[in-house]
């Protein structure tokens, strides 16, 4: 009976195609796997900390009459609802008139120091018996020009500092000068000796727009002047290809072979020359 | 080796590269003066003394290279002693002194008559660089004064802008000073105006012939307004188109050999190309808008012309080979007289608008449109200079036409043609 069997079965797994039994187990470990992932893994989720409750009223925005319409409604009520309401709202918007309230007992004794010399003095005249009508009468007129010289020296204060000011403040019409330049702002750190070269250059550069058939131009050249300020080498970087530009500027240059002021030293400039300015 | 000369290439690109980085860089974006200073001096007699000749050339030089708008003139006044030398070649001149006056071009010069003829010495200095930039010896008869000192200043033109200027050339217009509107021919500047025709009848838009001293233009002579041509020199006329109807608005193409012109045989005015003799060579236009005005392009494909097409008169291109029509303008009332300029960049045209016409110019791609005159009086019939610097219009102001000349841009408009009658449809010829 043993055998059968046995041989049944191989004669099964024989007819198995090979790797089937290892494709079944796979299956059915996948099959188990599947459910508890599902069940497990997925759908776990830790246990939350249970989240504080917030009691939170909310209220509407104050209304003059927010139960108005409702025939249920008794004015009372809208009374008691409108008082319930208003701290909440106005929490956030009183702030602002709070810091406003503060300062103002500020400046209010600012002004009183100014005064208080003249008001402490005033107990002292106390013991009015003691002293003399004329002695008082001196001593209101000290205490007045003393306020007047007191006031005087204020203005005065007040008005040397609207001069150092206004003696700071350096209107420039060019927004982000370089410092140096006539535009510039803040302190000098030094000559802007590219500014000297340019404005040196374009004014000795003369051309007319009724020479070029075209307005879009543009040379290239490459100057060295050395600390004397005199052009020791000049050279053309690029052509415009145009003659009567490409002369004028060569007249311009030999028009600035001195700048007439010391360079801090040799300096080599790459001059573009182009006529963007005119293109309008 | 290869390694050690490798590292040293490599040294010395990285030194360029590092010096490159430390030079300071300059923009200049515009010139500091827009005008070269010039200088003329009174041409000195080699000779005989004539101080008239000296005069005359000296007032042709000074109008016309103003009007060129290049220069600004050196005061007279303010010459030194070099202005009376002859100085004919750069050793001669003392650039110092101009250099002291400002001046940064001299134009110096001498005349003398040998043999009834006319000799005269032109020359224009560089003062910065102390060199002759040009000089002409021109031989003529004493009576060509002027036009020795127009080509002269054609030449300055030339030799500071690469391009000959205009000053040479002449202007044909209608006037009607005899009480006829007969077609007349001046000097750029006005001078000696001559009358061509004499057909007691009404003449109208003339054109110069690229190829010839000739001229085209409608004529009433006939009773009908046929198309005539006359050789100026000789005085040949013919009539080229006198067909029924309107034969009018002749414009010669580039080449010369064709007239595109508006006739009306069909009852329509339309645009057609026909040859010199008169034959049609094509049909351009077909549409039931009045087509006129016809203006060629300097390559001779396209036409720029006037139609109602569309309502109110425009500027339109008609493309010669495919004839496909393009509108060019689109605001104003009255768009009429379109001139394309011989250099191809802007169209010319006048404008109605405010009651009254102006020149304006706008690209012929229809962009960029600019509104060349301003002020009182009715600006019509621009037409350009051969080298598209300037423009020729007739002004009606004051009860009185008459012609004006003014700089591609608008500036410098002046008065050539003389009072004592209505002076209209200019038309500058080619170099002469």
């Amino acid at each position: 009976m043993k055998l059968p069997k046995k041989q049944s079965w191989r004669q099964l797994h024989s007819r198995l195609e090979p790797g089937f039994k290892r494709m079944l187990w796979l299956s059915v470990a996948i099959h188990f796997l599947f459910p508890i992932l599902y069940t497990g893994l997925l759908h776990f989720t830790p246990e939350k900390a249970k989240p504080p409750v917030y009691r939170v009223n909310l209220v509407n925005k104050p209304v003059k009459n927010p139960q108005a319409g409702r025939p249920e409604a008794s004015p009372k009520q809208e009374t008691k609802t409108v008082k319930k309401a208003k701290p909440k709202p106005v929490v956030r918007p009183t702030p602002k008139p709070k810091p406003v309230v503060k300062p103002k007992p500020k400046p209010s004794p600012k002004p009183e120091p100014k005064s208080k010399p003249v008001v402490k003095p005033t107990p002292k005249p106390k013991p009015e018996p003691t002293i003399s009508k004329a002695d008082e009468q001196s001593f209101d007129q000290k205490m007045a020009e003393l306020r007047r010289q007191q006031e005087r020296e204020d203005r005065l204060a007040a008005l040397r500092a609207e001069l150092e000011r206004e003696r700071r403040k350096v209107v420039s019409p060019v927004e982000d000068a370089p410092v140096g330049e006539i535009t510039g702002k803040g302190d000098q750190e030094g000559i802007a000796y590219a500014s000297y070269v340019k404005e040196f250059i374009t004014e000795r550069w003369r051309l007319s727009k009724y020479q070029l058939p075209s307005l879009n131009l543009e040379a290239e050249w490459k100057l060295i002047y050395n600390a004397q300020g005199k052009l020791i080498h000049k050279k053309v970087i690029s052509k415009s290809g145009n003659k009567a530009f490409d002369d004028s500027l060569l007249t311009a240059i030999m028009k600035s072979q001195n700048l007439g002021r010391e360079l801090e030293e040799q300096t080599e400039f790459e001059v573009t020359f182009n006529l963007r300015e005119m293109q309008n | 080796m290869i390694i050690f000369k490798r590292v040293l290439l490599l040294v010395l690109a990285l030194l360029i590269t590092v010096s490159s980085a430390l030079a300071v860089k300059i923009e200049i974006s515009a010139p500091g003066e827009q005008q070269i200073p010039l200088a003329i001096t009174s041409f000195v007699p080699m000779g005989q003394i004539q101080p008239e000749i000296a005069t005359e050339i000296n007032a042709v030089l000074d109008a016309d290279l103003s009007l060129s708008g290049l220069f600004s003139m050196v005061d007279r006044a303010s010459y030194l002693s070099d202005a009376e030398t002859l100085g004919l070649n750069s050793v001669q001149v003392d650039f110092t002194q101009w250099k002291l006056l400002g001046a940064e071009a001299v134009v110096k010069g001498g005349y003398r008559i040998e043999d009834g003829k006319l000799i005269i010495e032109a020359r224009l200095f560089d003062v910065i660089s102390r060199r002759m930039l040009t000089g002409r010896r021109y031989i003529g008869k004493p009576e060509e004064v002027r036009r020795i000192a127009h080509t002269f200043a054609d030449q300055v033109m030339h030799s500071l802008t690469g391009e000959k200027g205009p000053f040479s050339s002449r202007i044909a217009y209608v006037s009607n000073r005899t009480g006829k509107k007969e077609l007349y021919l001046m000097e750029v500047d006005g001078h000696a105006p001559i009358r061509l025709t004499n057909h007691r009848s009404i003449v109208l838009n003339p054109d110069f012939s690229p190829v010839g001293k000739e001229l085209i233009f409608t004529s009433y002579k006939n009773r009908n307004p046929d198309l005539h041509r006359k050789e100026i020199y000789t005085g040949r006329e013919a009539r080229v188109s006198h067909r029924t109807g309107l034969n009018i608005g002749g414009r010669f193409s580039p080449n010369g050999r064709e007239i595109a012109v508006t006739l009306s045989k069909d009852k329509n005015s339309e645009l057609y190309l026909i040859g010199t003799d008169g034959t049609i060579h094509r049909r351009l236009t077909n549409h039931w808008g009045i087509d006129v005005d016809p203006s060629w392009s300097p390559a001779a494909d396209k036409i720029a012309f006037v139609s109602d097409r569309r309502g109110n008169p425009h500027v339109y291109i008609v493309d010669v080979d495919s004839l496909e029509v393009n509108r060019l303008t689109f605001d104003g009332k009255y768009n009429a007289t379109p001139a394309w300029s011989p250099d191809g960049e802007r169209i010319a045209f006048s404008r109605l608008e405010d009651k009254r016409f102006d020149i304006y110019t706008i690209n012929p791609d229809g962009t960029d449109e600019r509104r060349l005159t301003f002020g009182p009086g009715n600006k019509e019939h621009p037409r350009w200079s051969p080298d598209s610097r300037f423009l020729v219009y007739s002004l009606d102001r004051d009860g009185e036409k008459s012609i004006y000349v003014m700089r591609a841009d608008g500036t410098g408009n002046r008065r050539i043609s003389a009072p004592g009658g209505d002076d209209s449809h200019p038309a500058w010829s080619g170099r002469w």
